[in-house]
């Protein structure tokens, strides 16, 4: 409990660090908020007159320190603040895009995990057979795919060509598919290559001898011994993925149109919408410095013999 | 025993993993609370094959409803509000909810007569009481942003002291200083009306846009779709589909993909079809395009500001040098108008004038301009005409066109802010440009370009000056009668085209394609016959 206490607290100084840092970046950019904001259409330039007015609205006039310290005492309260572009609630419009995202994330650790690590397992099973040979193509093959490539022709095909899935759009499980097979493509190919090398390694250990020498059978062993004892690699990648895909992935998004956190954080980069930035970038702080820490708690659930936040003599 | 503890952890594990997968997807998927009606049109669109009769589903590149928040809430283009005027097939002004005008002698006073028996969508009735709310809200939120045109009353209306109510459906505007394009100015976006009810006390949008067109905005999910119904009140000829579906597609490819397998019956909006793609589209006969004039030009923005561009003579060599009739050909398949003309084609002002394409005296110009020396320069591109345009491709094309004059064209594609900060900063040399029609009098694009102290002169560093024209500009603008305005607005424009503050490049076209099962739909200069169109019979 006080390891977990420790390492939430610790995450305080991390989110300050990335928010300023992010920050920082934005405000050395070139581009003026203001501008962006009044200029939208692109149809007429505003004046100088205007674009001054707008700088001491939005508050950009005031030091960099006074911009970022007003910034931070709000996110400490939960106010993220409004966009610049749009005046809507960053957290509001995180929290709207959040479904989105959320729910293809799952789906696409779903797709890595359920095909990646059974093959992975048979590849190893079958160790230098057709079949191992055939999964190491595969897995090269996956992990090069381009995803933009990947996006377009699974829709070319199921869309265009059978008609069975959506083109894009958000609303059905129908909707998620196609995002989620290009998401979960390169993972898969990963944890079918790291499912194979970790259990190769413990299929060569004492207790596996053991445990054939007991008579348990072939999958047995594989499955209750082996794949236990090289879960941890395997919990790292895929806890350390899910953190980054709930990110959002602007590519996916901007091709299956779907309206996830991606899509949102490109446009305010694009526009200098400095709390949009802000906002986005403590949202995948936590949510990535969470992943880290229920991975690290998974290690000592999966293996008892690992001890969480003890120094070693 | 170990074995058995050890399966039970696995199985256990497993199947959390496997519950919170599939409850977080389904939440994720159930989170965004529809209309029953939304949901089962969902459910059809879901499935490619089927067709619902009800609705027709088309596709934009982005949010055509951006919100509470916006100037507009909806754009023009979806027909749920009206303006007061509107802008006719020539260009000119034309009724819309004003069904006539008078201006006072001294053109200080304009007084409106409105169409009767015109409803809201709430069902409030259209007054000069209707309308002064809306202009009190056009005082308090301006200037309000909207991706469409920024709504501005200082601008659109400067120098407006009061509106007065004369009766139930006349009202008037009265004006400091004499305004005899008024009219010009009011057109579409300058004179949008919506419910005195639909407003809070900040003067944004309360609910969904009450307003008078043949379309009610039913429902609104951002950047997914916006669902039209047809209003029965509508005082003109209603709307011919019962519900129009437009969602948010901003993929071109996908665009595409979407009309060919029949989820999406036709695009809208800007870039909503790209040539290249459009072409590809009509080797299918199951597919039509439509074309029209389009409100927006496309330029090469000169650096005025230094060498060498600060040269009229290499301003006049990189315009003579581009083959115009050869880039609209290659690689925009002819849709688009070459011009030389700083003002679109689509303004009632618009004069051609010929293009000068000597690639002999743009070599010699520039030979003299530059001393003979090799020049390297920048051009520098936007992302965001990279979807819409074949920009990369054309500023590939300018490249190799322009090695000939001796400049050799590094290419430089920036985000849109980082666009817009090296313009006004004066750091780059060419940018491939757009540019939207601010309104129907073109007084506002020449001060925008031509006059010393133009917003877009400075904007973009074009450092162009002239007496004459600043000149030109100030007797524009107290020249009552229409006719000599007409004169001074021809002088500005044969300026432009020989002096090339900015170089002019063509004038866009609006493009949008359909499938054949759908018929009446048709491009205009902004936007579609959207109430036209319905199932082909």
């Amino acid at each position: 409990m006080l390891y977990v206490v420790r390492r939430l607290a610790s995450t305080i100084p991390i989110l300050i660090g990335i928010s300023l840092l992010a920050f920082l970046l934005s405000v050395i950019s070139p581009g003026d908020p203001a501008v962006e904001a009044l200029s939208m259409s692109g149809i007429s330039e505003p004046t100088e007159q205007e674009i001054e007015i707008k700088r001491e609205e939005l508050g950009l006039h005031e030091s960099l320190p006074v911009q970022y310290g007003r910034w931070l005492v709000k996110a400490v309260q939960g106010d993220l603040g409004v966009s610049y572009m749009t005046k809507e609630s960053v957290s509001g419009e995180i929290m709207r895009r959040l479904p989105v995202t959320l729910s293809i994330s799952l789906l696409s650790v779903l797709f890595a995990v359920g095909l990646g690590v059974p093959f992975g397992m048979l590849m190893a099973l079958k160790k230098n057979s057709w079949l191992d040979e055939a999964g190491r193509f595969l897995a090269l093959t996956l992990v090069s795919i381009p995803g933009f490539w990947l996006a377009i022709s699974l829709i070319t095909l199921f869309s265009e060509k059978l008609g069975w899935l959506p083109t894009s759009g958000y609303g059905t499980w129908q909707h998620l598919v196609m995002p989620a097979m290009v998401l979960a493509c390169g993972t898969c190919a990963i944890l079918m290559r790291l499912t194979r090398a970790a259990l190769m390694e413990a299929l060569n250990q004492n207790y596996i001898l053991t445990a054939r020498a007991k008579g348990l059978r072939e999958p047995s062993i594989l499955s209750f011994h082996a794949l236990r004892n090289s879960l941890i690699p395997l919990i790292t990648v895929i806890g350390t993925y899910f953190g980054s895909i709930l990110g959002g992935s602007v590519i996916v998004e901007v091709i299956f149109a779907l309206p996830g956190i991606g899509m949102f954080a490109m446009d305010a980069i694009f526009r200098r919408d400095y709390p949009v930035i802000q906002g986005y970038v403590v949202f995948t702080g936590v949510v990535y410095v969470m992943f880290n820490l229920l991975v690290d708690l998974s290690y000592a659930w999966i293996n008892p013999q690992v001890k969480l936040g003890v120094k070693l003599k | 025993m170990l074995h058995t503890k050890n399966r039970q952890k696995i199985q256990t594990i497993g199947l959390w993993l496997l519950s919170l997968c599939l409850i977080f997807t389904l939440f994720g998927c159930g989170a965004a609370p529809e209309p029953v009606a939304s949901q089962k049109a969902n459910e059809l669109a879901s499935n490619t094959t089927e067709v619902n009769p009800e609705e027709v589903v088309l596709a934009a590149p982005r949010d055509l409803a951006p919100g509470t928040q916006d100037a507009y809430y909806t754009s023009i283009i979806l027909y749920v509000w009206e303006p007061l005027l509107t802008a006719g097939e020539d260009g000119e002004p034309a009724p819309k909810l004003a069904k006539s005008w008078q201006m006072s002698d001294d053109g200080r006073e304009w007084t409106f007569t409105l169409q009767e028996n015109v409803l809201f969508h709430d069902g409030e009735k259209l007054n000069a009481d209707a309308v002064i709310a809306n202009f009190k809200r056009y005082e308090q939120v301006s200037p309000k942003s909207s991706p469409f045109y920024t709504l501005d009353s200082k601008k659109s209306y400067p120098g407006l002291k009061e509106i007065v109510k004369v009766d139930e459906h006349t009202f008037t505007l009265k004006f400091e200083n004499p305004q005899p394009t008024l009219l010009y100015a009011m057109v579409n976006f300058s004179s949008p009306i919506y419910s005195p009810k639909n407003f809070d006390e900040k003067g944004d949008f309360n609910r969904l846009p009450q307003g008078t067109g043949p379309f009610k905005l039913m429902a609104h999910e951002k950047d997914q779709y916006a669902l039209l119904e047809a209003f029965d009140g509508y005082y003109g000829e209603k709307a011919k589909s019962k519900k129009i579906r437009v969602r948010v597609i901003p993929d071109p490819d996908t665009r595409l993909s979407a009309l060919k397998s029949g989820e999406i019956m036709g695009v809208m909006d800007l870039g909503a079809i790209p040539p290249s793609l459009a072409k590809e589209l009509l080797k299918d006969d199951r597919f039509e395009i439509s074309t029209a004039k389009s409100t927006i030009s496309h330029y090469l923005h000169p650096n005025g500001k230094k060498a060498p561009f600060n040269s009229p003579a290499m301003r006049k060599a990189v315009s003579m040098m581009i083959d115009r009739e050869q880039l609209v050909q290659e690689l925009y398949l002819g849709y688009p108008t070459a011009t030389a003309n700083l003002l679109n084609v689509t303004s009632p002002f618009y004069k051609d004038f010929a293009i000068e394409h000597n690639v002999d005296e743009a070599k010699k110009l520039a030979a003299e301009a530059l001393g003979g020396k090799r020049e390297k320069i920048d051009l520098i591109v936007p992302t965001y005409g990279l979807n819409r345009y074949p920009y990369k491709a054309q500023a590939e094309w300018l490249q190799a066109v322009l090695s000939e004059l001796n400049l050799e064209v590094e290419i430089r594609i920036l985000d849109g802010a980082a666009f817009k900060d090296a313009q006004a900063k004066g750091e780059y040399h060419l940018a491939l440009a757009t540019q939207g029609l601010p309104n129907a009098d073109p007084y506002t694009i020449f001060t925008n370009y031509l006059a010393s102290d133009g917003s877009s002169n400075k904007s973009y560093s074009l450092g162009y000056k002239s007496e004459r024209v600043d000149a030109l500009l100030g007797q524009a603008k107290n020249t009552l009668a229409m006719e000599e305005r007409r004169k001074l607005y021809d002088e500005l424009q044969a300026i432009s085209v020989e002096e090339l503050p900015t170089i002019p490049l063509f004038n866009d076209a609006s493009l949008i394609g359909n499938n054949k099962k759908i018929s009446g739909y048709q491009a205009t200069i902004y936007g579609t016959t959207l109430p036209q169109l319905e199932w082909a019979k």
